[in-house]
């Protein structure tokens, strides 16, 4: 099978373009602040009412998405996928391991905008944002991630 | 030299379960209670530096990463 053309900077400028509420989280945020470390995919967060701007805005890339929107906004979460593959969480708040509730509309009210490319800005949350986010799995990557991020974080964000 | 021996379908199993395990709630305070050491805090540090230094715009980074993600994952097969 040929793998399907993928361009990055066209996905961030589609996504941009789109007006969906979307947080960039997970380790491409990581990434992109300045922390080298690998991972297969994409995580980002979005308004739970922007779904189909956010799936319409990716289609030409190929992404398709393996709920409905009304399924995803039942179960809170859903994945695009072709060979790339975006992980979205679409939940107003979501618990952290050790029990905070964060909410969506607090997280995007302190976004950061992150220019990817000349005219293509990503949203992404505040540091204590991303750290709390790094809190809703518990894995002992996500742990070190935090690590990383405090380490940023003295290093000057 | 002898070539490292490519991980087992098993061991990969293994550890993508350890890794994606989830901790409990006391186990993760736990974790984030104890302070990174000097020398962990200033390899982490380094690290960050040498990559903010040399890939100066995230979207740089961003293509670091999926250079070295391919390259990775090739030394899988």
């Amino acid at each position: 099978m040929q793998p399907s053309e993928f361009d990055e900077s066209e996905l961030f400028r589609a996504i941009a373009a789109s007006g969906a509420r979307a947080l960039l989280i997970g380790r491409r945020a990581l990434v992109a602040l300045g922390i080298p470390v690998l991972t297969a995919d994409y995580d980002f967060w979005i308004h739970i009412d922007d779904i189909v701007a956010f799936n319409t805005a990716v289609e030409p890339q190929g992404l398709s998405p393996t709920r409905s929107p009304e399924e995803a906004r039942g179960r809170g979460r859903y994945v695009l996928e072709n060979d790339e593959r975006i992980d979205v969480l679409v939940a107003r708040s979501v618990p952290t391991i050790d029990g905070v509730r964060v909410a969506f509309d607090d997280v995007w009210s302190r976004r950061r905008a992150l220019q990817t490319a000349l005219g293509v800005t990503l949203a992404l949350p505040a540091l204590d944002d991303l750290i709390l986010t790094k809190r809703f799995g518990g894995r002992p990557k996500d742990l070190e991630d935090i690590r990383l991020l405090e380490a940023l974080r003295r290093e000057g964000e | 030299m002898k070539p490292w021996p490519t991980p087992t379908p098993e061991a990969i199993a293994r550890i993508r379960a350890m890794s994606e395990r989830v901790l409990s709630p006391d186990e993760v305070r736990a974790a984030l209670a104890v302070p990174l050491g000097e020398a962990e805090e200033e390899e982490a540090r380094s690290l960050i530096r040498w990559f903010r230094r040399r890939y100066k715009t995230p979207g740089e980074r961003l293509a670091y990463v999926r250079r070295a993600y391919r390259r990775w994952s090739g030394t899988l097969r």
